[in-house]
């Protein structure tokens, strides 16, 4: 998978297109909906679910709480459930503290397509999303991050 | 034999699995590298962070109205781009992120939740096209955040003076400009440590 190069000016915004449409793989000419009752032809081979599926449809809803950075673990208390492959490959991560962020780089999944998972498997229990109090930083912390970054070399 | 069924050993590997699992989430703070195309925005990232940068994909949605049709009404752009960050541990529970951004005007409205909670911002500028970073100026400007502008120097070379930077940005006195090189550890923490100061004064200000 090959990501677009973020400073590319020339990668084309369509208009219309809901968003998550767009980062999957589209046939030449864009999304065109399909009829309903129309079969998929059996030989054609999808290699990747597009995004929106994974998610049911939604491409927003995404709890606001869930920043890119913020830090995930899976609950040490969790039971065994039936999950997605998405979504086992998002708790199979996060054995130790990881940001949204990096679950969504490492699984190549779609920024906004993770939060949304991560938001559904912590209302089922299965993650522990840990939602910072105080939003703006306060100076104790700031002043531990210069220090740390002052001693690297 | 004995001291496999010893009650201490089994409690021992009890304490050891459940102790040594949940590690305690380590709070995450936040910079933001932003500017214009090429200007060593992922260079930057890659050299402070210790890990390979990550590539995340995000979707943005903006209003945008048709500069080309100027009749037309005002429509809404979607485009997916591609952000690279990097992570520097702190220690055991600080964990700083850095998040490279596009710069481009059409993106500003995703910086809303982009810079919610953000230390501050690093713009990243190249003499040749400083016209490139205007929109981040702009943006952090109104937001609020704390920033500095650091002009990339490539080879060590200037097309223009620091102060030459500062007026054609028209940014304030109190915003620091800076030069440094993408491409080196030391030069980019010495920028961003900057930033760390401009943070600093400004969670002093709104503390007191």
């Amino acid at each position: 998978m090959t990501y677009p190069d973020p400073d590319d000016p020339a990668h084309p915004a369509r208009p219309s297109v809901r968003p998550f449409l767009q980062s999957g793989p589209l046939p030449a000419g864009g999304y065109r909906p399909t009829h309903t009752d129309e079969q998929p032809p059996a030989t054609e081979q999808t290699t990747a679910l597009r995004p929106f599926v994974i998610t049911s449809g939604r491409t927003d809803g995404a709890d606001p709480d869930i920043g890119m950075e913020t830090q995930v673990t899976a609950s040490p208390g969790a039971g065994p459930v039936r999950l997605s492959p998405e979504m086992r490959a998002i708790v199979g991560l996060c054995f130790e503290p990881v940001s949204v962020a990096e679950i969504s780089a490492r699984l190549r999944l779609h920024l906004g397509v993770t939060r949304i998972l991560v938001g559904d498997l912590r209302a089922a229990g299965q993650l522990d999303v840990h939602v910072l109090n105080n939003e703006t930083p306060d100076p104790e912390t700031i002043m531990r991050v210069i220090r740390g970054l002052r001693a690297i070399t | 034999m004995d001291f496999e069924q010893s009650p201490d050993r089994v409690v021992g590997t009890a304490a050891v699995s459940s102790g040594g699992r949940p590690k305690k989430a380590p709070v995450p703070v936040k910079i933001i590298v932003a500017g214009g195309f090429g200007v060593g925005k992922t260079t930057t990232v890659g050299a402070i962070s210790e890990i390979s940068p990550l590539t995340t994909e995000a979707e943005m949605t903006s209003a945008s109205v048709g500069i080309d049709n100027p009749g037309q009404a005002t429509m809404k752009t979607t485009t997916t781009i591609a952000m690279d960050f990097g992570v520097l541990t702190i220690d055991q529970t600080l964990k700083l992120y850095i998040f490279g951004t596009p710069g481009q005007s059409r993106f500003a409205f995703m910086w809303d939740d982009l810079i919610k909670g953000a230390l501050g911002a690093l713009v990243v500028v190249d003499t040749n096209r400083i016209d490139d970073c205007y929109p981040a100026v702009d943006y952090f400007e109104r937001a609020g955040l704390p920033f500095v502008v650091g002009v990339n120097t490539f080879n060590g070379q200037m097309s223009y003076s620091l102060d030459e930077v500062r007026w054609a940005l028209a940014i304030r006195e109190d915003v620091p400009v800076l030069s440094f090189d993408a491409r080196f550890r030391g030069s980019v923490r010495d920028a961003l440590l900057v930033v760390l100061d401009q943070a600093l004064d400004k969670a002093i200000r709104q503390k007191s």
